[in-house]
């Protein structure tokens, strides 16, 4: 009996074994799909889930503020710019920090308060995601990493904040906004024509 | 450090848990730099720079009219890495902006093959210590000799450890010019040797990408069986995701990698990128890399023999060590008794197998036998050539999966029915037999009653060919109990895959074998009589609903075209069936109907790739646009499954040759599917003055107007379309 169970077992191993794909650490969401479902604290402290901004348009920003790339857009008030004009247009906008307590970018909720004052940025919410569980299950890789959720929960747009992958802040010029270009698809009525981009910036500082 | 005001710190914020005195060090440049600086800046100063350039050349004096080498290079602080061309998950390629006097041309950055270097979750593309970047430099032919000129350049990179930093300078290099070139004594050679590294296209070095996710690259490096660290990295970024493991694996015929798609599948263009390794060269490991176009194709032999080595310093040993261990179960011999439980779920699996819904229908035409009265002397020798043919199909069967397992192929059991002229095959035969139950045909002059006809010597290959067709038709119904079996059965040796296998056939066999030398069990049966020919032509409809199930099969392996070519398969057949019985006229008919009809089917049934090669991706006009933006000519092709004649232009003219230009053109292939409604190819449709399919237009690379082709088409003209002239 115990030969047979061990065989069992054998067998279950194996077919457990085969079943198994490659380990993935960051989950890939696809454009088009359902936005994951997160439940984070915010600079307030307060816990925010992605269910109460329903029916609403989201833009989420994954940021660190000591990377060179977020601070092009940033210094030269880039970011703040579109922010604005999210706000102008009704959009939820939520930045995400992902750093890992002790990696650069990390903020703790005043600070995050702090940071958003000294930037003068236009947020709905900081969320601070130190443990990285909501960057991983938007596949976030890299900051500034932008992803438009629709009112439906649906993701139309992720990636770069723009096509020059650069921190030469002269870069700025002339570029092309992914979320602006989304915009005007949606105000055109038409689908958002580049709706996935490759991000560039600063690897997000997940702990490691 | 004793508290952390993380809060306020931008740059400095990983104080707290960093103990490596280089990143101590980092740090405090940087917190130097912030406090230095009124705001946060995206320069921040700092007294030590983490990377040290300068301009070398291998020239101490050039002569007008020669093209001549310098490098840049990048001497960089340990711990801290810059990028290559494409930089991977994060980072930026190292730039240079050139001033240079009128005339002189400096060429672009030449990237010595990078390293994969993995932070956190993500896999970086770049270079750590030194590195030389060689740059090719053009002096014009009016230089004047004795003369000194300056070439500057503005750099700028991106250096990163855990954190990133913007760094740039402004390089300089004094190149006196003379009517004789000659050497630098320090610099000629080091430049010589950077150059020679540079990686290259090898002649005799080729490559394929398969389609899947992962996608399998395979790469006919030679010797790859004695490189380590070996790994594909795309020139592009967006393709290839960078952080999964490459599961690299080695053979003879060279090296192949399990690739990751990004945004989009592998498999259908081209895909560029270096192979990257460590070889031994007088006894020191170096790193060499070798440029690769893979081409869309099937995986190269001999790519996939043993997992690649891999250093002990390997940085990326975590992510592919832990990854392969998983993919390749070490798999201990069985103990004695172990092996026992195996044969005996074996067995019962086999038994079971009898009542599957795939079996049944083969097994129910031998049942009918003894209702037609065999005689019991035959009945046993049919039970005998039964059990044989079960056995024989079965052990065949394993015999083959060894060896296929031997040359390194990942199978399972049931690969026989993936294999597409094995499921057409079996369709049509079932297909028949389903006709043959129903009258509507009968084998051999004279034979008047099913029973007698089986009865008669002939049903001596019938009883050996009931048992492997019934073998083969069970595949699919794998019994829980043989799965666990054969599943052992492939991780174990070549003797123990065949008894486990024996076990099986016995367990399948002894049923039916034991019916017939059982003259008891025979009496059960009723006589025969009229009802014979009912239950005849009943069991015709499991025969059709098993030749069903396997056009759907078939469907799934070849698509669509799969579907079609078989059907109109069972009716020639039918037709040449009949036709055979009124005449030699009405023969001749009838095989040159199927052979008219075969011309046209014979690759999906056979499975020659047809649209497989062909790969497309749906036709939007943006993506024309952006595609046409990119420097490459596109095809687009209007069809629709209800129009014949784009079917007729697609069988005849998108061969693997189309599939051949394509890829070497670098032509993008586009299909607008119009089978169901879609206003934006109908609008499209409407631009081009066409009410309907086919429409196939061609946009040239250089950009413009698409050229509409006829509507009927030949393979020669798409060839001269698509390869110009």
């Amino acid at each position: 009996m115990l030969s047979k169970r061990e065989f069992l077992l054998a067998g279950a191993a194996v077919l457990a074994l085969a079943a198994c794909g490659p380990a993935a650490n960051v989950d890939h969401v696809a454009t088009g799909a359902a936005a994951p479902a997160f439940s984070v604290t915010d600079a307030t402290g307060a816990v925010r889930t992605l269910a109460e901004f329903a029916g609403q348009n989201v833009i989420l920003e994954w940021t660190n503020n000591g990377c060179p790339y977020v601070r092009k857009h940033y210094d030269a008030g880039n970011m703040q710019a579109l922010q604005r004009d999210a706000a102008a247009r009704g959009w939820t906008w939520l930045q995400v920090i992902s750093s890992a307590p002790g990696e650069q970018g990390f903020l703790d909720g005043p600070g995050a308060l702090a940071r958003v004052q000294t930037e003068q940025a236009t947020v709905t919410a900081t969320l601070l995601d130190g443990d990285g569980v909501m960057g991983r299950a938007y596949g976030a890789l890299n900051t500034p990493q932008m992803v438009m959720v629709n009112g439906e929960g649906l993701i139309i747009y992720q990636g770069a904040i723009d096509d020059r992958p650069s921190a030469r802040p002269e870069t700025l010029e002339g570029a092309t906004n992914y979320v602006r270009a989304a915009w005007a698809d949606l105000e055109a009525g038409r689908p958002v024509q580049i709706a996935q981009t490759t991000p560039y910036g600063c690897g997000v500082k997940y702990a490691a | 450090m004793g508290t952390c005001g993380r809060a306020a710190l931008a740059w400095g914020s990983s104080a707290c848990m960093r103990v490596s005195m280089v990143r101590f060090a980092a740090l405090a440049v940087l917190l130097l730099g912030f406090f230095l600086s009124p705001s946060v800046s995206a320069q921040p100063l700092s007294a030590e720079r983490q990377v040290q350039a300068a301009l070398h050349s291998s020239r101490a004096a050039v002569a007008p009219g020669e093209r001549f080498t310098i490098v840049l290079r990048e001497t960089i602080n340990p711990g801290w890495h810059t990028y290559w061309r494409n930089p991977g998950d994060s980072g930026e390629p190292t730039r240079l902006t050139w001033t240079l006097p009128t005339g002189w041309r400096a060429g672009e950055i030449r990237w010595p093959a990078p390293e994969a270097v993995p932070y956190a979750m993500l896999v970086n593309y770049g270079y750590e210590g030194e590195v030389l970047f060689p740059v090719e430099i053009t002096v014009p032919a009016n230089a004047r000799p004795g003369s000194t000129v300056t070439l500057s350049a503005a750099a700028y990179w991106l250096v990163c450890s855990d954190v990133c930093v913007p760094e740039d300078a402004t390089l300089t290099l004094s190149v006196p010019v003379a009517a004789q070139g000659r050497d630098d004594p320090e610099w000629a050679a080091r430049v010589g040797e950077a150059v020679a590294n540079i990686p290259r296209r090898q002649d005799g070095v080729n490559a394929t990408i398969a389609t899947g996710d992962p996608a399998r690259l395979s790469v006919s490096l030679p010797n790859a069986i004695a490189s380590r660290n070996i790994r594909f990295f795309p020139f592009e970024r967006g393709v290839v995701k960078a952080a999964p493991a490459q599961h690299a694996r080695v053979g003879a015929g060279g090296a192949s990698f399990s690739l990751t798609p990004d945004l989009r599948p592998l498999g259908a263009a081209p895909l560029a990128g270096l192979v990257v390794y460590e070889a031994q060269e007088g006894g020191a490991w170096v790193r060499r890399g070798v440029e690769i176009e893979a081409a869309p194709g099937e995986a190269i032999a001999g790519t996939d023999d043993q997992a690649a080595a891999m250093s002990d310093d390997y940085l990326l040993a975590d992510i592919e060590g832990g990854a392969e261990a998983a993919s390749t179960p070490a798999a201990a011999e069985m103990t004695g008794v172990a092996l026992l439980a195996a044969l005996g779920l074996a067995f019962l699996g086999g038994l079971i197998l009898n009542i599957m819904p795939c079996v049944l229908p083969v097994l129910s035409v031998k049942a009918l036998q003894f209702a037609g009265g065999v005689q019991s002397g035959d009945a046993r020798r049919h039970g005998v050539l039964y059990f044989a043919g079960v056995m024989v199909t079965f052990l065949a069967l394993a015999v083959v999966l060894i060896a296929l397992r031997g040359a390194g192929e990942a199978v399972g059991w049931g690969f026989q029915l993936q294999a597409p002229w094995v499921t057409s095959l079996l369709a049509l035969l079932f297909f028949l037999i389903g006709l043959n139950l129903l009258s509507v045909f009968e084998i051999g002059a004279g034979a008047q009653n099913v029973g007698s006809r089986l009865a008669s010597r002939g049903g001596d290959m019938g009883a050996f060919f009931t048992g492997g067709l019934a073998v083969i038709a069970a595949t699919p119904c794998t019994a829980p109990f043989m799965a666990g079996a054969i599943g052992a059965a492939l991780t174990q040796s070549a003797l123990t895959t065949l008894v486990i296998f024996a076990a099986l056939g016995l367990g399948f066999a002894l049923p039916l074998t034991l019916l017939h030398f059982a003259p008891g069990l025979q009496k059960l049966i009723p006589k025969p009589g009229a009802w014979m020919e009912r239950a005849k032509n009943v069991l015709a409809f499991p025969m059709f609903g098993a030749a069903v199930w396997l056009v759907w099969v078939l469907t799934e392996q070849s698509g669509s075209q799969g579907t079609i070519a078989l059907l109109t398969l069972f009716v020639s057949v039918t037709f040449l069936i009949l036709s055979s019985r009124w005449g030699r006229v009405w023969l001749a008919i009838g095989v040159l109907q199927l052979a008219i009809a075969g011309a046209f089917i014979w690759r999906p049934l056979v499975g020659v790739e047809t649209h497989e090669v062909l790969v497309s991706e749906p036709w939007s006009a943006a993506r024309v646009t952006e595609l046409q933006g990119e420097g490459r000519a596109v095809f687009v092709n209007f069809t629709a499954a209800w129009c014949v004649t784009c079917k007729v232009n697609e069988v005849a003219a998108f061969t693997p040759r189309l599939a051949d230009a394509f890829a070497g053109t670098n032509t993008a292939y586009l299909v607008g599917d119009w089978t169901n409604r879609d206003e934006a190819i109908a609008a499209e449709l409407a631009a081009r003055g066409r009410a309907g399919v086919p429409l196939y237009l061609y946009y040239p690379a250089d950009g413009g107007e698409p050229r509409v082709l006829p509507q009927v088409l030949s393979e020669s003209l798409l060839l001269e379309t698509v390869q110009g002239e």
